[in-house]
């Protein structure tokens, strides 16, 4: 074959020996990845995790020492961990089933042909694009209870009568939170969904249609498991993202309350580690949230491939 | 008539889909214009009696004059362009060519390096913040757009990997046979077949990755101070000891959305069909 | 395709190169460029590099959050002054308030020398003297250096082995703000002087259409709410902590009562029930809207703010009280401290002098209206005159308070704020959440 790709020909060239084995050429291609990940996640992720079986506490140094797993033990004890726990896995739960059911139907319409097709979609990364803190500024403000957007609009359109302190009732907040979160993380659903659409072929629906099967039909027997494998994986990610990542939108929003019923995860993260300055119980509760994360994370994994090979 | 109500029927449901999703930013850029007093009256006024530009002015100027605020705010869109952009071209080209190691290539290891990729996923960035603070430092990478980068690659390769591989596993093994049969060799395929396939893939996984990089606050915050510092730092940066200042921020923020924007409108192109219309045939 | 795909790999290869050798790219600690008023930093910076004179000039790198008033740049050319009269190079980093702390404690954490001056914020005191992060100041005051300074001031900063560790750079003391012209629209002379005045003006006021509220507080559940919990455990005589820190709050009738005050306040119509969701931004919006009457503690700088049209309605209408019952105000006040580990601990210390200056106090006082640390400034002349409003400063300035000093102030804020927010919204008492504070804290009983 004649020249096409430099870098990848320079690349290949000397392992051309080495192509005798599969196993080898999948090694150089996935190792510059694995180095990367290694130095800027595994590395720092030891440190903490050791000190995650110790007392570190920077204001009291005296007390400094090796526990084990007494901060382990101590977190599935504490009525504020388990609490936060509670509300990350609503918080993150609820938000994915409605990012999944709108982000698929959002891109199932973007996929027809209309008018303006191209900006449409352009601008459905908008929510996406706003850096969180813009976002969750934008929100707190909206929710504000005398002068917020969201009270104005439910008003006058009749909804309620009075304006209501949205953020002062546990289930209001923690609704209103995730539909902050709904609204700023569809869009990489229905974008890479829509994605996926384009690679189903336009002549299974054909004959399909010639069959004289039904839209729902169409849609549930060609267009869902053809889609399966990204949805997994959006959805995945989207679960985890929703225990890991929303501090700034719960910290600005609602600080964590009213009475710390929607203080997620990262906000005691937070809390331990920058403000009581205990290092080993703040890692402690990252990495005990992981691990409670890692199993229900890997059983689906297992079942979605499983699932999506069946197809 | 049917067809005729359904395409009606479809405008109306677009129409429901851009009004969620702008109705929020469009109060933002309300906001924007706004004086504070107006915003904070009762009841609230929907299109503003009068607008100013005095929240944009403050992100530049100071009693009409170009003031230290100016230079931060270029230099902060400066480095969140640079960064954004390299970062997702090394996270594009690492993670491509695992993800397709790991879609096609059956190697041993290949599952246990998925799950490593989950894992990646699954610390959460504050639990290492500190030791890897300790590692830029030892680097010199502190407070440099290099540092970040790496940094970076933490949350956006394994996002790479991921996305593409299933995306690569959508496309049928036969294809790729097929081209191999022809003389190309795994390398070629994987450029000139499988890519393009994916393409709507690759396109919105690169969208992606650029804007999750462009928007990435905490990392960004504590691995810089004042020549790395991106633009969501620069904006988290707009508070008092009172409270955040809103109309700063909500000027800035319009500012900040909009190269993604424009980035999303130029790639959305690439998210037709047309690349893959005939590719597959019996 | 070819061509595009090589022309795009070219772009690549050019853009790494570009950011790799981009000037700001590459830095070491040492090498921290200051921060120039002029709009062109990178021309300075490279001009500054390529100068490189053997004489070596001290570069010290500090870190302090933007004074609240400071729309202007007022800081940053004080700070150039100090580095021409004595030839350190000062590279300052300025963020706010509530991002600084982060800012610094990976550092002081990880035991870096990269600061040599950094943001000190009266809540801290304690806890950063118990990890042993900041160095005394006696060895490098000279002597008397503090006579003249407001007392409440140092004693904030003085670490309980007696040392000083902290000069104050921001007097920030809240003060008892009320609107005159709503109140005397109510049909009230005087401001109130005991606190059933308060709620009886309060009443009044709103009953008659005058305001929608007494006051609009700011009970967010955040690190703040735990101020309130002072300011009104104070206003009613009540302790929190002792000396040793031992619990006084669980106990303390007054407190209670300061509390339960706070708390009733929501449900007589003299606070704004949606408080609870407010920060002091969102609160003093609406102050400064004629939403309410009193707002206890406001900043020094609220009258200005409030005649500022595009965010006021109530020019001219705002003065300045006392807290009612001779209540006390809270001062939070911000400070230098330099780091143990700090390797320029002589010019640190040079810039901290200089900066907290009686001169440099005039100055920046004259252009932001900063509160002085220095007694004899409240009597100036010239500082009088261009704030008048600061005769309403005086009484009040005698009567102020700080907040606890506790190495365990961190998880006071912690636990106490979910329970202070929780009776705040009826859930639980006043007096449940004292005794569910001193649960949650017992670890720290009688632990200084």
């Amino acid at each position: 074959m004649s020249k096409t790709e430099q870098p990848t020909e320079i690349r290949t060239k000397p392992f051309r020996r080495l192509f005798s084995g599969e196993g080898w050429f999948g090694f150089m291609l996935t190792t510059p990845a694995l180095v990367a990940v290694l130095i800027v996640v595994f590395v720092p992720f030891i440190n903490s995790f050791w000190l995650s079986f110790q007392r570190y506490d920077l204001a009291r140094p005296q007390n400094d020492a090796f526990i084990g797993l007494g901060n382990y033990i101590k977190l599935l004890g504490d009525p504020r961990y388990l609490g936060s726990l509670k509300a990350s896995a609503t918080f993150s739960l609820v938000s994915v089933v409605f990012e999944i059911v709108l982000g698929i139907g959002i891109a199932m319409v973007l996929n027809k042909s209309f008018k303006g097709q191209g900006f449409v979609r352009g601008l459905m990364i908008l929510p996406w694009a706003m850096p969180s803190v813009v976002n969750a500024a934008m929100w707190k403000w909206i929710f504000n209870a005398d002068y917020g957007a969201l009270n104005a609009l439910v008003t006058q359109l009749g909804i309620v009568q009075d304006y209501q302190i949205w953020l002062a009732n546990p289930v209001a907040s923690m609704s209103l939170l995730i539909l902050a979160n709904v609204w700023k993380e569809t869009p990489f659903t229905a974008i890479l969904v829509l994605a996926a659409l384009q690679t189903v072929p336009e002549d299974l629906y054909e004959s399909a249609r010639v069959d004289g099967a039904s839209a729902w039909q169409q849609f549930f027997l060609i267009t869902l498991p053809l889609i399966a494998p990204v949805v997994m994986v959006v959805g995945l990610l989207q679960s985890i993202w929703g225990f890991h990542h929303p501090f700034e939108l719960a910290y600005i929003v609602t600080g964590g309350g009213p009475y710390s019923t929607t203080e997620l995860i990262p906000l005691r993260v937070y809390a331990q580690t920058f403000r009581s300055l205990r290092f080993g119980y703040g890692a402690s509760i990252a990495y005990l949230t992981s691990l409670l994360l890692l199993f229900p994370a890997l059983a689906y994994i297992r079942y979605s491939y499983k699932k999506v090979l069946e197809y | 008539m049917l067809p005729r109500l359904r395409k009606l029927f479809l405008y109306l449901i677009v129409l429901l889909i851009v009004v969620w999703t702008i109705a929020p930013f469009l109060w933002l850029i309300i906001s924007s214009f706004s004086y504070q007093i107006d915003l904070v009256s009762i009841p609230l006024q929907w299109i503003p009696k009068r607008i100013t530009l005095d929240n944009y002015q403050q992100l530049f100027l100071y009693k009409g004059n170009f003031n230290v605020n100016a230079a931060l705010f270029t230099s902060s869109i400066t480095n969140s362009m640079v960064i954004a952009f390299t970062t997702t071209l090394l996270a594009i080209v690492l993670g491509v060519l695992a993800a397709y190691a790991l879609a096609r290539v059956k190697f041993p290891g290949s599952n246990y390096y998925m799950i490593f990729m989950m894992g990646a996923q699954m610390i959460p960035p504050i639990a290492i913040v500190i030791p890897l603070y300790v590692i830029l430092r030892k680097l010199g990478l502190y407070d440099t757009r290099w540092g970040i980068i790496l940094v970076y690659q933490s949350f956006v390769l394994p996002l790479v990997i991921w996305l593409m591989q299933s995306y690569f596993a959508t496309i049928p093994s036969e294809i790729e046979d097929a081209a191999r049969i022809d003389g190309c060799n795994r390398i070629q395929a994987l450029v000139r077949v499988i890519l393009p396939l994916s393409g709507p893939g690759l396109v919105s996984v690169i969208v992606f990755a650029f804007i999750a990089s462009w928007n990435e606050y905490l990392y960004a915050f504590i691995y810089s101070s004042v020549d790395a510092k991106t633009l969501p730092v620069l904006i988290g940066e707009f508070s008092t000891k009172l409270g955040l200042e809103y109309l700063k921020i909500a000027a800035a923020g319009v500012l900040a959305s909009l190269p993604p924007i424009i980035l999303a409108l130029i790639f959305q192109k690439y998210l037709i069909k047309g690349l893959t219309a005939g590719a597959v045939k019996g | 395709m070819k061509i595009e795909k090589k022309g795009l790999f070219v772009l690549m290869i050019l853009v790494m190169a570009l950011t790799a050798c981009a000037p700001k790219a590459v830095e070491t600690e040492q090498a921290a460029e200051p921060v120039e008023a002029d709009p062109e930093p990178t021309e300075a910076e490279v001009e500054a590099e390529t100068e490189d004179p053997v004489v070596e000039t001290e570069t010290i790198t500090v870190i302090f959050p933007k004074h609240e008033a400071e729309w202007a740049d007022v800081y940053e050319p004080r700070i150039k002054q100090f580095e021409e009269e004595t030839g350190i190079k000062v590279a300052l980093i300025q963020s706010d308030w509530d991002s600084v702390a982060d800012q610094i404690i990976p550092e002081m954490a990880t035991g870096g020398s990269a600061y040599d001056v950094v943001e000190f914020d009266n809540g801290w005191v304690n806890e950063w003297c118990g990890a042993g992060w900041t160095t005394p100041l006696d060895d490098y005051m000279p002597a008397g250096f503090t006579d003249g300074m407001i007392p409440g001031l140092v004693d904030l900063f003085t670490c309980p082995d007696g040392t000083l560790h902290g000069v104050v750079w921001n007097n920030d003391t809240r003060f008892f703000y009320y609107n005159e012209a709503k109140l005397s629209e109510a049909g009230f002379e005087a401001p109130p002087t005991t606190w059933e005045e308060f709620v009886e003006q309060s009443q009044s006021a709103v009953a008659a259409g005058v305001v929608e509220y007494g006051m609009d507080p700011y009970w967010n559940q955040e690190w703040s709410l735990m101020n309130e919990f002072h300011f009104w455990t104070y206003a009613f005589g009540g302790e929190v902590v002792d000396k040793e820190g031992c619990f006084l709050f669980n106990t303390d009738p007054n407190t209670l009562a300061g509390l339960e005050f706070a708390i009733e306040s929501l449900n007589n119509g003299v606070s704004n029930p949606a408080g609870m969701t407010y920060d002091q931004a969102n609160a003093q919006n609406l102050f400064l809207t004629g939403n309410s009457l009193f707002f206890p503690q406001g900043i020094s700088g609220l009258k200005p703010l409030a005649d500022d049209e595009t965010i006021s309605s109530v020019a001219g209408e705002i003065e300045i009280g006392l807290v009612p019952a001779g209540g006390k105000s809270l001062t939070l006040p911000e400070a230098f401290a330099i780091p143990a580990t700090s390797e320029h601990k002589e010019a640190a210390w040079k810039f901290i002098e200089y900066m907290t200056s009686v001169e440099s106090n005039v100055v920046i006082a004259k252009e932001i209206g900063l509160l002085p640390i220095w007694t004899d400034l409240y009597t100036d002349a010239d500082l009088t005159a261009q704030y008048p409003h600061w005769a309403g400063f005086y009484a009040q300035l005698d009567n102020v308070r700080g907040l606890s000093t506790l190495t365990w102030y961190g998880d006071f804020v912690d636990i106490g704020q979910t329970e202070f927010h929780k009776a705040l919204a009826g859930v639980q008492t006043a007096q449940e959440a004292l005794d569910n504070m001193a649960s949650g804290l017992a670890e720290f009983e009688c632990v200084p």
